[in-house]
């Protein structure tokens, strides 16, 4: 979507008559870009979180990394009332059937951010009571790896997902336009940051501070 | 043992020297086998007969011994159930052992003589399937109830993935979500009393409020709560029976996780328990740059605390900047150890690394950077008068219940009892530092706040002496258990090069033996109870965590506190999920 902002200046006198004046004032867009932008910039997260990961997650919302800067710093109480829920944490079979529970409970659209390596497979908890991928009983939209993950690889997640919030196309309503989701296929980052990674020659010693 | 305490004599004066079999462990205490039928009075006489009594049952547990094959002097048994018992009094531990057979796994319980049994015993249950006859609910703790088996016999499944995909239908879902439904009458709870109906308040496993997931259940009578019941095992990730197949070395990642906020502190406790077993020594230097990471460690577990416990009453703002010094102390735990929460930098032996050139700088700016903010920190919170009203007077414990209840830590020091095991027991060198052991005298929430917030500036103190006097030489044990070897010789002898190839690719021998080693953590007494059967990996990892303990009391520190009291309570605790299910 185009827009942009200009500060507000003195009033001028009208020079580009009533054309120009319309244009400074209105914004023209598509419904559904609106929607989409006002979407993918206010992405409300649930205040859910399950173990070591969430503190990382909560780390994000404090001052040096600041999740507000992405329009995401709005954590919700309750999940109805939340856009993204974000699994923190290692998934526990004791604790599967309230994840679910708490996910039907969020109103659509809603994604879903794996955080971590126990809940995107396990990771190192291949153990009697820990589900192995939190996929096993959610639809996820975005993984971030980790044990746990920086603030930095959250909000990093965090992007991706606006970005494919920003680009998805959904129906404004039951009554318009084609039902159903359609999703920009998002590709893996280790692909995506192959090249660079591999033109790295010297890596930091872990000698010095 | 050649010098028994006093207590072993005490004991076979009262019960006879039949009664008991000592068993030789690597632990700094005894440890006496004893017969179910002289269980209930051996414990009775050590609470409260003897002199200077067993006032703490500070761990109760047990070791599925039927796969264990060094077992040299020990009396026949299925299923060994432990009670480590502390004497603050004596400052002295003691272990009992009673064995079991398998299909008559069941002793008397010890709920009328500690109420912290009451935990410990069903988690024996949940965990090994031995019965507490007496026991007055005696359930699953930390399974679903739903769950069939014991996981920390040797027959269950340990991995997930031998036990078939997890698949979460809807009807399995209902059953699930009906088997956590609560009824008061299964807690011997009433629904109404003198005309009152209560209300029952379901906070959590899913809740803001409770630092992660953990369910309280309220019965209120009007926002009063009459009682609480907390129900955990939500967080429970099997670490103990992690510890049955992770090499010796492989398992330090898993201590990290325990309570993970603590960092390398959880590593500390089992490094040691794993030296204290293999009869490893650790160099002076290792030693110190260990306390060092561990101060830190516990600096910023206390951060982490206070900006939550603040927030949970109310200020808003504290966690901005409390959680900002906590980066700064990642700093210097990334340049230092490379990884921020979970760096499992210590090594059994020594450590991963030595420190980093100009290790020195980033320390020293932080130790002059920390007292000025603690003083910005007091006048926020500590000198605010909401903050002392929602506070002082709530959730108050004596000392006695204190160690009724095994608590330790901040919450044991804030009743006035001056306990810290850095000086009482001293280990890695603690006893070559000068610090002081913070204490308060009504041990409720704004004097565990009090306590915690002065340990800080203790932790900044004892950071100083190592800045000002780490010492020289190798921050690696030179014993051929140290884990990785050291490299340099390996290159010049072939035994050398041997075994520096087992040790990494299969991870050390450890001598077969049974150890114990607690530590003063950031939230009170972390131990490792180590059980070697000359293998590769342990046999058994008992892991004796604080938070299980202060999570018992809260029934005790909430009756009678209104609803938003027990979010005071629960903040000033300063528990963390992993370290009570772990």
């Amino acid at each position: 979507m185009q827009w942009s902002l200009s500060k507000p200046k003195p009033a001028e006198p009208e020079k580009g008559g009533f054309d120009e004046a319309i244009r400074r004032l209105l914004v023209m867009a598509r419904l559904e870009d609106l929607v989409r932008w006002g979407r993918k910039n206010s992405m409300w997260p649930f205040h859910f979180g399950l173990s070591c990961c969430f503190v990382e997650m909560a780390t994000s919302l404090t001052s040096k990394f600041d999740v507000a800067r992405f329009g995401a710093e709005v954590i919700r109480g309750t999940p109805r009332e939340a856009d993204v829920i974000v699994i923190a944490g290692t998934p526990f079979i004791k604790m599967a059937p309230i994840v679910k529970r708490l996910y039907e409970q969020m109103m659509e659209p809603r994604w879903v951010i794996s955080m971590g390596a126990c809940a995107n497979s396990g990771g190192m908890y291949d153990i009697y009571s820990v589900v192995q991928g939190v996929d096993k009983i959610l639809p996820v939209d975005v993984y971030v790896p980790g044990c746990p993950p920086s603030p930095w690889a959250f909000l990093e997640a965090l992007t991706l997902l606006q970005k494919a919030v920003g680009n998805e196309r959904r129906p404004l309503s039951w009554m318009v336009g084609p039902q159903g989701v359609e999703k920009v296929p998002m590709a893996a980052m280790r692909d995506v940051k192959r090249p660079d990674r591999i033109r790295a020659t010297s890596l930091r010693s872990p000698d010095e501070v | 043992m050649s010098d028994a305490p006093a207590v072993v004599t005490e004991l076979e004066g009262r019960f006879g020297a039949d009664a008991f079999t000592a068993q030789e462990t690597r632990s700094d205490f005894p440890t006496l086998w004893t017969s179910r039928e002289r269980l209930p009075a051996v414990l009775k006489f050590l609470k409260t007969e003897v002199d200077r009594p067993f006032g703490t049952l500070y761990d109760l547990t047990a070791i599925d011994e039927r796969f264990r094959k060094q077992r040299d002097g020990q009396p026949d048994s299925d299923f060994t159930v432990l009670y480590h018992l502390l004497s603050y009094g004596r400052n002295e531990d003691l272990c009992l052992k009673v064995g079991l057979a398998d299909g008559d796994a069941s002793l008397p319980t010890a709920t009328g003589l500690w109420p912290a049994a009451n935990w410990y015993e069903r988690e024996v249950w949940d965990m090994f399937g031995v019965r507490f006859d007496g026991h007055p609910a005696l359930r699953r703790i930390l399974m679903p109830l739903t769950w069939e088996g014991h996981p920390l016999r040797k027959e269950h499944p340990a991995r997930a993935t031998e036990m078939g995909p997890y698949q979460l239908p809807d009807d399995r879902q209902d059953r699930e979500q009906e088997a956590l439904r609560f009824r008061p009458e299964d807690w011997g709870m009433k629904r109404s009393h003198e005309g009152t109906d209560f209300m029952f308040l379901n906070v959590g496993p899913q809740h803001p409020g409770t630092h992660g997931v953990i369910r309280i259940i309220l019965q209120l009578d009007g926002e009063e709560i009459v009682d609480c019941l907390p129900e955990i095992g939500f967080h429970h990730r099997g670490a103990e029976k992690m510890g049955e197949r992770q090499s010796w070395h492989s398992f330090i990642p898993y201590t990290d996780r325990i309570d993970y906020l603590g960092g390398v502190m959880n590593n500390l406790a089992y490094v040691l328990s794993v030296e204290q077993l293999g009869g490893i020594d650790v160099p002076d230097r290792a030693q110190v740059i260990r306390v060092m990471m561990s101060e830190f460690f516990r600096i910023a577990s206390h951060l982490v605390w206070y900006g939550t416990f603040a927030q949970d009453v109310g200020s808003l703002s504290t966690v901005f900047y409390t959680f900002n010094d906590r980066e700064r102390i990642f700093d210097i735990v990334q340049a230092v150890c490379g990884g921020r929460m979970h760096p499992s930098w210590f090594r059994i032996g020594g450590v991963a690394h030595d420190l980093p050139k100009g290790w020195q700088g980033m320390v020293r700016d932080f130790v002059d950077y920390l007292p000025d903010r603690l003083l910005e920190y007091d006048k926020i919170v500590m000198q605010n008068r909401l903050f002392k009203a929602r506070t002082q007077g709530i959730g108050a414990y004596t000392v006695e219940e204190a160690i009724d209840w095994g608590v330790t830590g901040p919450g044991l020091r804030a009743c006035g009892f001056d306990w810290d095991f850095r000086k009482k027991r001293p280990y890695s060198g603690y006893d070559q530092f000068e610090f002081d052991v913070p204490i308060a005298q009504q041990g409720d929430c704004y004097d565990r706040a009090v306590v915690r917030i002065e340990e800080m500036r203790q932790s900044l103190r004892i950071i100083d002496q190592c800045l000002k006097n780490m010492p020289p030489g190798h921050y690696k044990s030179d014993h051929p258990l140290t884990t990785p070897p050291r490299k340099e010789r390996t290159m010049h002898d072939i035994e050398t090069l041997i075994n520096h190839f087992l040790s990494v690719s299969w991870g050390p021998v450890i001598p077969p033996g049974e150890s114990f080693v607690g530590i003063e953590a950031t939230k009170g007494n972390n131990g490792y109870r180590l059980v070697s059967d000359g293998g590769t990996i342990p046999y058994r990892v008992r892991i004796r965590t604080p938070s299980f303990a202060h999570m018992q009391m809260i029934p005790l520190m909430s009756r009678g506190t209104m609803v938003p009291d027990l979010l005071a309570i629960l903040g000033s605790i300063d528990f963390v999920l992993a370290d009570i299910d772990r």
